[in-house]
């Protein structure tokens, strides 16, 4: 059988697979007609969003979806936030009766978000995450984003439009 | 290094990944045991359901720029119920967004498609698989995704709807 080995692969997550807790969210349209978001309450509050990465994974070493990087976009508006900041997770699933076991990735924000200020302004952003060291995703395995957005003292709101993953294909 | 090329590929797209809004959504067992869906609880008001089309996307291009890899998107299928009292109308748009750059909105342009249920046969009270086909299908960039979007107009009535799920077509090059 022949072999794919594509360094250009992407995958669009939509907001309706974003995992919300704290805040009140709902499903709304987004600020351009005909888009979506998922958007939150302005209250005194700090919510986390978990961003499931949501792409090929494969039992044998070196194939599937090696993971490169993730980009999201997403709007502010009001106000800018308090705080937004994003751990990149590796999560190693349990085996039966055992928990799963999550390892913080290194990564590095894109020069327009790797200063704090950069990623609470009132503004359209696309926050691009790039992991220091790219991994094969192993079927007992997944990833999740998550994003901590703290809008204490201020009335600045988050909409969350997507998440795109980078990954190479190989099968 | 190798070469995939299948016209056969297909992407189901469970209820749960619809977005919802206007109108009071739960989700729910489907009409058929052990089947789920997205339920709309009958109200005299209009009510959109988009459904984001998650298929894979690819950043390479051909000598004129365009892409050419990756999910070459054709058709999507919608499964559907109306379970009491026909609407006023359902209308399918689909939408291509063009994502922004950082600082920059997104950009949606329609695509041109046809529907295999007109609007009447669409909206009959019934188990329905609605087919949207792309006109010109193309591959899919790492910059843009697809949305298809159903208004539903539920008039006097109300109207009960359980959306069960689609299931994107594409040819997949990789």
């Amino acid at each position: 059988m022949g072999m794919v080995h594509d360094t250009h692969m992407s995958q669009y997550i939509p907001p309706t697979l974003f995992h919300p807790v704290t805040g009140t969210w709902t499903h709304a349209a987004g600020q351009v007609a005909g888009t979506i978001c998922r958007t939150v309450n302005d209250a005194d509050q700090t919510s986390t969003i978990n961003i499931p990465i949501v792409i090929p994974s494969n039992s044998a070493g070196l194939k599937g979806a090696y993971l490169k990087s993730v980009e999201i976009d997403f709007e502010i508006t009001g106000a800018a936030l308090t705080a937004l900041a994003a751990i990149f997770n590796k999560v190693a699933r349990g085996a039966d009766t055992a928990v799963a076991v999550v390892a913080a990735q290194t990564f590095t924000y894109d020069s327009g978000h790797d200063a704090a200020e950069e990623r609470v302004d009132v503004a359209q952003h696309k926050m691009t995450l790039t992991l220091d060291t790219p991994f094969w995703m192993d079927n007992d395995a997944y990833a999740l984003i998550e994003l901590t957005v703290d809008q204490a003292g201020d009335t600045g709101v988050i909409e969350l439009l997507a998440a795109v993953a980078n990954y190479d294909l190989r099968a | 290094m190798g070469y995939v090329h299948d016209t056969n590929f297909s992407q189901w797209i469970p209820p749960t990944a619809f977005h919802p809004v206007t109108g009071t959504f739960t989700f729910t067992a489907g009409g058929v045991t052990d089947t789920i869906s997205l339920h709309r609880a009958a109200a005299n008001q209009t009510s959109v359901i988009t459904i984001p089309i998650i298929v894979p996307s690819n950043s390479a291009v051909d000598v004129a720029g365009l892409p050419n890899k990756g999910a070459l998107l054709k058709s999507i299928e919608v499964d559907y119920e109306i379970t009491i009292a026909e609407p006023t109308s359902i209308t399918w748009t689909l939408n291509k967004v063009k994502r922004g750059a950082d600082g920059a909105v997104a950009v949606v342009s329609a695509i041109t498609k046809t529907d295999t249920l007109a609007a009447a046969a669409a909206k009959t009270v019934d188990q329905h698989k609605q087919t949207i086909t792309i006109t010109t299908p193309a591959y899919v960039e790492n910059d843009e995704y697809y949305l298809l979007q159903a208004s539903i107009v539920a008039g006097a009535g109300g109207t009960v709807n359980d959306f069960l799920g689609a299931v994107a077509n594409y040819t997949f090059k990789a």
